[in-house]
């Protein structure tokens, strides 16, 4: 047991720190109300590397370890969390299945090309009758000599309104359950693809999810990633890791929300002095400390079961999401009613961080099914095999 | 215990509901966007008497008591939580201060117009560092003949832009602190000296004005003083106390659409093979909001009654406000939690309500200083005094 | 000028849903409300008021809780109010409801103008108005959408067969209004309370009428109820329009339609 970061890493927060003083903090409050596209920052990444974070040297990328990817994750989502989810769908969603699926022409293609920032991976799964349920994915790719004909359309498509690439999910058979789908790289531009309507949200107003149509776009078959039926499974291995990113994201956010309310508690004054003298602010700021301790535990256990390639990633993720994601909405709502009537106002970080938060919940798998993932992992050696 | 509605409210229920859903509802997205409730709005509310509810008919109000009054908050609280602000701020403090302290004289000259809605009311009392605390006041009101000269400004004022006439809250005798040195005035907007300052962008409730009012050397004659000289803060306690118990009914008119839609949604969204409602977590969702719904329902037109009947109700009044917020809040929440992806979206009104839910946690008192009421009254039957 | 409208209580027919398969009505919220088309022919009344000043009576003929629906006729407007209401009276048939209205009505005369809704959105009966001018000797108009005076006339807009048409008749007469006639307005709410609270229903019954128990004995009885038999389904034809026409001609000369 060694909870100390190691040189490289201790390093690399220094750097993260100043990167996200520097080049996003600056443009969250203008990205979030103008709803833009965090392209400044994602350029500026590129620079540094990360948005080829995890991929080795030779494909130009940065080779972090996992445990300083959650780093940098929990310093952009302290910054800006529409930045840090556009980046992590780039690298933990598109890019690191890419890294382990892909044949050696599709890495040497792509990988370069994303570290570079010239190609931007988007996560084409969820359909509108299919979430969570990826059974119900309706999304058809039809195998015609050397290429694949796709047909369907993909909803909250993350980062296709300013991506290149997009993985796609799509039925190659009518096997039960994940086992006819099958994943591709489609480029945008590809005949018979549409980037349709981008969806107005809440919070996270930076990011960029839309409706994607395939009218019959033709894929060649050297363009699937993978084999053929082995779509869903490298969905859920590239979820293990994007929700270890996006709890780190979490953990930023709340820490975020953390030093607003502290700073607000210490300035504010009501009754003869600042408010931090009262206890129930005290509670607030008590209770969302210790979660925020607990939440950096969680994201770093996870973090190392993901570096270690351990099997116990795919239950723990689902735990350390739902339970990073839960904390940190708890957390900025806390931080908020501290601020009182001026944490409604769009002022004030907190106002943005509250928003941002709320889609954490519901984002790469609900609360709801998290739940379902774990306790089915409880049941199953008691002979229980839970289905939705 | 006869816990039937009398018929004569069961009628104007009917009115109203239908009023909000012919009306307001089709409006609510617009508002929101637009941020302003439209005049034809209130035009059409006023004709019906729904801008006067609570007073009586001799003042040209509708006469229906704070039970009809909760009637009307609920039933616009269920479709657009910007019109009942404007409505709540108007009927429920600004002018209810006036029909709380005011002279029959000042009555006929104000209270009359406001309860017909030909003008519109607000009610100044918070400061940049005065909110609940009284003490802190600075707006200053300085004798002078017959007259006083009103300097200072006051914040977060909800209809601020729109108001004609406002119950302001002023220091009169700094020696004196909140119990003597504090008075009550009623001052017409279009007066030399009055200005609207900062209009704020709010996370929620946009189509409700909030801003700065800004007093330069007013000149208020003293007749426009608001029930006793020096009590001004006996006026605002009461007048808050009023105003708490129909937040509350708007919160559970909030709350209640809430569940109304997720209801709805889980009966439509299907998800591995069958509507979502068939899952245990939503049911629990379902039940646990129906189950709050139904104890803010009691607690508030009991509130209402005892509001009515002319019994002690500050303890009731604020626990109307406090778990009324939190029931809207959580219920909006889950309601979020149930449309998944699309209950962050935008384009439902579920995102809307959940950004409007969350100021009734803060404004007309947080929801700390409502702890600190109820707590503080329990405690006086005890013989113990609770100073904040 | 002297209105009488007629309007019935019945069940908001949202709260009722119809079980075809079990042969079955069921009600889920029992919710009584003005039938719809009766509303209008108030809002029509309300509005020959505004215009012109005029005297209009609500007379409901239902049970006790049609106390409401004549609470809600004068918050809405009207002046006096009359339940007929009387154990005699429950579950008399339409032909009755109509002579025990006409009593009423001549009760009240003069009355320049009779209005009744056009249809119940209930038993969608559709007997009322012809049998009531009937009864009064006064001319009808059936369908009436907008009514306005033109010195001693009333020219009335009327639907004939969904189209809009213009006809003028000498009051006294029977109009019976479309349900799609302009809507009621919103009750002000202090009309509302002050329906309850300030203002009187009349209550008639059959006794006060001049009623024998023989006079009120239906000439209908009802031995149960039947659904009507359901439609079928129709055939959905797909493909190219070429392909479409072609089959849908040759299905219509196969039933020899054409």
């Amino acid at each position: 047991m060694d909870f100390s970061l190691n040189e490289d890493q201790r390093m690399f927060v220094k750097m993260f720190e100043d990167f996200c003083a520097n080049e996003v903090a600056p443009l969250a409050q203008e990205t979030d109300h103008k709803e833009k596209p965090p392209l400044k920052q994602l350029e500026a990444a590129s620079e540094q590397g990360f948005l080829g974070a995890i991929f080795p040297e030779k494909y130009d990328g940065a080779e972090l370890d996992m445990i300083s990817y959650a780093l940098l994750m929990e310093h952009l989502g302290k910054a800006c969390a529409s930045t840090a989810l556009t980046i992590n769908v780039h690298v933990a969603l598109v890019g690191s299945a890419i890294l382990r699926h892909g044949t050696e022409e599709q890495k040497e293609e792509l990988l370069p090309a994303m570290s570079a920032g010239e190609v931007i991976g988007a996560f084409a799964l969820s359909e509108s009758g299919a979430g969570s349920d990826a059974a119900a994915l309706r999304t058809s790719a039809v195998c015609q000599g050397d290429r694949y004909i796709l047909r369907g359309s993909k909803t909250w498509v993350t980062n296709a309104g300013i991506g290149q690439l997009l993985l796609v999910f799509a039925r190659t058979s009518d096997e039960p359950g994940g086992k006819g789908i099958s994943a591709f790289l489609v480029d945008v531009d590809t005949p018979g693809v549409r980037v349709g309507y981008r969806e107005k949200t809440m919070g996270l107003r930076g990011l960029v999810a839309n409706t994607v149509y395939f009218d019959g776009t033709e894929v060649p078959a050297d363009r699937l990633l993978g084999q053929e039926g082995q779509g869903f499974a490298i969905a859920l291995e590239a979820l293990d890791l994007s929700r270890v990113g996006l709890s780190a994201i979490c953990l930023g956010a709340a820490e975020a929300a953390l030093e607003n309310g502290t700073r607000f508690a210490v300035e504010h004054e009501q009754f003869g002095g600042p408010i931090a003298l009262k206890q129930a602010i005290q509670n607030f700021i008590a209770d969302s400390r210790a979660e925020v301790e607990a939440m950096r535990h969680l994201v770093h256990y996870a973090a190392w079961l993901a570096e270690q390639g351990d099997s116990r990633l795919r239950t723990q993720a689902a735990i350390t999401k739902l339970i990073c994601s839960e904390y940190a909405m708890r957390i900025a709502n806390r931080m908020l009613q501290v601020h009182g009537g001026y944490g409604y106002m769009k002022e004030y970080a907190i106002e943005r961080i509250y928003r941002d938060l709320r889609a954490m919940e519901i984002a790469e798998g609900t609360s709801q099914i998290l739940r379902f993932l774990i306790a089915r992992d409880q049941f199953a050696p008691h002979g229980i095999s839970l289905r939705p | 215990m006869d816990f039937t509605l009398p018929k004569e409210y069961e009628l104007l229920r009917r009115m109203i509901r239908d009023f909000a859903r012919q009306e307001v509802a089709p409006l609510a997205k617009r508002i929101d966007i637009e941020e302003e409730v439209p005049r034809e709005i209130i035009r059409k509310a006023a004709e019906l008497g729904m801008m006067g509810v609570p007073f009586p008919q001799e003042y040209g109000g509708m006469g229906a008591g704070e039970l009809g009054y909760c009637i009307l908050m609920e039933e616009i609280g269920r479709v657009c939580t910007s019109t009942a602000t404007v409505i709540g701020a108007h009927t429920g403090i600004g002018a209810m201060a006036i029909y709380l302290d005011g002279t029959p004289e000042q009555k006929k000259k104000y209270l009359t117009p406001l309860a017909r809605g030909e003008k519109i009311a607000a009610f100044a009392l918070t400061e940049a560092n005065a909110g609940s605390d009284a003490a802190a006041i600075r707006t200053r009101a300085v004798r002078d003949g017959d007259d006083f000269i009103l300097t200072g400004s006051k914040m977060f004022i909800t209809n601020g832009p729109i108001a004609d006439i406002v119950s302001v809250m002023a220091v009169t005798d700094p020696s004196l602190g909140p119990r003597g040195g504090i008075t009550a005035f009623i001052v017409e907007m279009d007066w030399k000296g009055c200005s609207v300052g900062k209009v704020e962008d709010k996370m929620g409730i946009r189509g409700s004005g909030t801003s700065e009012l800004v007093f330069d050397e007013v000149r208020v004659p003293k007749e426009n003083i608001l029930g006793q000289f020096g009590a001004g803060f006996v006026t605002f306690m009461k007048t808050l106390d009023v105003g708490r118990v129909s937040l509350g009914a708007a919160c559970l008119g909030g709350a209640q659409a809430a569940l109304e839609r997720s209801i709805q949604w889980a009966k439509a969204r299907s998800q591995f093979g069958k509507a979502i409602v068939h899952n245990q977590s939503i049911q629990w969702m379902i039940a646990n909001m129906a189950t709050e719904i139904e104890a803010l329902r009691s607690l508030v037109y009991r509130t209402a009654w005892m509001v009515d009947t002319g019994q002690p109700f500050t303890r009731y009044a604020a626990m109307c406000k406090l778990y009324g917020s939190e029931v809207a809040s959580r219920c909006i929440s889950q309601a979020v939690q149930i449309y998944g992806a699309l209950g962050y979206s935008r384009d439902l009104e579920i995102e809307r309500m959940f950004r409007d839910a969350r100021i009734a946690e803060i404004f007309e008192g947080t929801n700390e200083i409502q702890r600190i009421v109820i707590a503080s009254d329990i405690m006086r039957q005890e013989g113990v005094r609770i100073s904040p | 000028m002297r209105i009488a409208v007629a309007v019935k209580q019945i069940l908001d027919p949202e709260g009722i849903t119809v079980n075809r398969r079990r042969e079955r009505i069921f009600i889920n919220r029992e919710e009584r409300i003005i039938n719809p088309a009766d509303k209008c022919a108030l809002e029509a009344a309300l509005r020959l008021k505004d215009a012109h000043g005029a005297e209009v009576i609500a007379l409901s003929l239902g049970r006790p809780s049609a106390d409401d629906a004549l609470r809600e006729a004068l918050a809405l407007g009207a002046d006096q109010a009359v339940l007929i209401s009387d154990k005699a009276l429950a579950g008399i048939d339409a032909p009755t409801a109509a002579v025990v209205l006409a009593r009423a009505i001549e009760r009240l005369a003069p009355c320049d103008l009779v209005l009744v809704g056009q249809t119940a959105a209930d038993t969608g009966g559709d007997q009322t108005a012809g049998r009531l001018a009937e009864l009064l000797g006064l001319p009808q108009v059936l369908h009436a959408v907008t009514l306005s005076l033109d010195g001693e006339r009333l020219k009335v807009v009327r639907l004939w067969d969904g189209r809009p048409i213009m006809v003028a008749v000498a009051p006294p007469a029977l109009i019976a209004v479309s349900p799609l006639a302009p809507p009621a307005r919103y009750p002000h709410g202090a009309r509302i309370l002050n329906a309850y609270r300030q203002m009187g229903v009349s209550v008639w019954t059959a006794g006060d009428l001049g009623f024998t128990a023989e006079e009120l004995r239906p000439n209908i009885e009802s031995r149960g109820q039947v659904f009507p038999p359901e439609r079928e389904l129709g055939n959905v034809i797909e493909g190219a329009p070429e392909q479409m026409a072609g089959e849908i001609l040759a299905l219509l000369r196969q039933r020899r339609l054409i």
